[in-house]
């Protein structure tokens, strides 16, 4: 099936930008990942799907190595960032984590001005030479977050008085600040109203233009939406990865099939 | 697919919508039964009934398209459902032009009770039918059970209606060469019979569906054909 999202996007839009191979995890005993292969390409939005417990949220942890910060979280395997492994020892997980950026389920702001929590990133980085820059910066990514007009007259303001759904990009705002390479998502609508999802998802295909995007969601539909991939975790093994299209009109894997539509698997 | 849902309202309503369309597949089989029959016996009455009946044909694939309709906009279906939903709402259409031909073929027998018999070719009409709807019942029991392998059978049995209808072409046009008299009878049946052939292509059409349905997968365009009249012209139906 030809889906017609992927042949708008981009030429080159084919290039891996991730490349996992036989990745385990472990939280102690528990084997939560189990040798998972998987390509993800360059300004694209690929999907983790999958029942709750299934390892889709720890393996988008790894990519930028938030797992680290679990003291009992063991990572076996190799993960690659162009073709750089992202688990080497030489690598600094902070400016890792610039290059990929991540949003959480709730929006979390700083408990600062709208305009400091998105100048945070590039501060503590030093993107930015003077004041000049770091405006111009901050504007870039909140007309990226489609929150700048909103905005614009209140930067001073607390983060944290803004809606739930100005709140998430203000969040997505932040993660873009950095000019990340690859932006992971977890679950970035599920406290948001429809009208806020919308935006958000909107927010999701432009980014796709500069970012490779990575969204875990439980909406089968918000992933039908949104994503050209899909990738369908079961208990810690992906099952199924590929195009969107594909995966909703023809799954080619029982257990894929009876999750997507709602059965009992 | 035999797994249910979580949801069972959702199983419901699949189960509705298959249903519909299996009671609208029995009006049709009847519907060209019994056309057949009134054009052989020169029935006035029973080619009324089917004419009427048409009508609750209509009616029956409007309502499979507002339920199916109804279920995208409410369940969402996706992969085998969405597969099963669109292929209902297809077959109701195929269904529905099937209804219109037995229809078509009622009042042209009609209008032929009036005139002289020619030949045989009631009897040949009648086994035609009866091969369709032979194709169009297994079609849908495929659909019910979901069976490729019947599905393709239907697929190659559309070959056979062809070659009768290019035997019946043949026929009436040695029966117009006699004798021009029976011109106007030749053509109404001549219509009835490539009605019938229409009949087979639309039950080809709902025996795709179901390897859609099955398998995901369209199957290849390139099906045996036997229509020799289309392709070789007159010349083969002079010699």
């Amino acid at each position: 099936m030809n889906d017609m999202r992927v042949s708008e996007s981009a030429v080159g839009a084919q290039d891996v930008k991730i490349s996992a191979r036989k990745v385990q995890v472990f939280y102690g005993e528990n084997h939560a990942i189990k040798d998972v292969d998987v390509e993800i390409l360059d300004r694209t939005v690929t999907a983790f799907i999958g029942p709750s417990g299934c390892g889709k949220s720890t393996f988008l942890r790894c990519l930028n190595r938030m797992n680290d910060t679990i003291p009992i979280c063991r990572v076996e395997g190799d993960i690659m960032l162009d073709g750089e492994d992202i688990y080497d020892r030489r690598v600094d997980p902070v400016q890792l984590r610039a290059k990929v950026g991540m949003v959480f389920q709730k929006p979390n702001p700083f408990p600062k001005s709208i305009y400091d929590n998105v100048a945070y990133g590039p501060r503590i980085h030093g993107l930015t030479r003077n004041k000049a820059e770091l405006d111009e910066v901050v504007e870039q990514s909140l007309r990226r977050a489609a929150l700048w007009n909103e905005v614009k007259d209140r930067l001073h303001a607390p983060g944290t008085g803004l809606s739930g759904g100005q709140q998430q990009r203000l969040c997505i705002a932040r993660a873009v600040a950095t000019s990340p390479e690859v932006l992971l998502m977890d679950e970035p609508c599920s406290a948001l109203d429809p009208i806020a999802t919308a935006q958000v998802e909107e927010l999701i295909d432009e980014l796709r233009a500069n970012f490779s995007v990575v969204i875990v969601t439980h909406s089968m539909q918000q992933a039908a939406r949104v994503s050209q991939k899909t990738a369908f975790f079961h208990l810690g093994n992906l099952v199924e990865y590929g195009e969107t299209g594909d995966i909703f009109t023809r799954p080619q894997d029982p257990r894929t099939e009876s999750y997507i539509s709602g059965r009992i698997g | 697919m035999t797994e249910q849902h979580i949801l069972r309202a959702f199983d419901r309503d699949l189960e509705t919508i298959q249903a519909q369309l299996m009671k609208m597949g029995g009006m049709v089989e009847t519907a060209i039964l019994e056309a057949s029959s009134a054009l052989e016996a020169r029935d006035d009455e029973l080619a009324q009934k089917v004419r009427s009946a048409d009508k609750a044909i209509d009616a029956m694939e409007e309502r499979i398209n507002e339920e199916a309709a109804r279920l995208i906009a409410l369940r969402a279906p996706i992969a085998t459902d969405l597969r099963m939903v669109l292929s209902v709402m297809k077959i109701a259409g195929s269904l529905e032009r099937i209804g219109d031909y037995a229809k078509n073929m009622a009042k042209r027998s009609v209008l032929l009770a009036q005139m002289p018999t020619v030949g045989s070719a009631g009897g040949s009409l009648r086994r035609m039918s009866k091969a369709v709807v032979g194709m169009l019942s297994d079609a849908l029991d495929a659909h019910v059970s979901r069976d490729a392998d019947l599905a393709r059978d239907v697929l190659n049995r559309d070959r056979e209606i062809d070659q009768m209808y290019n035997a019946l072409f043949r026929e009436f046009l040695t029966h117009m060469m006699e004798d021009p008299r029976n011109i106007t009878a030749c053509m109404h049946l001549h219509f009835i019979a490539k009605n019938i052939e229409r009949m087979g292509d639309h039950a080809t059409t709902i025996a795709e569906q179901v390897i859609y349905l099955v398998t995901g997968v369209m199957p290849e365009e390139d099906r045996p054909k036997a229509d020799s009249v289309t392709s070789h012209g007159v010349d083969g139906a002079q010699s």
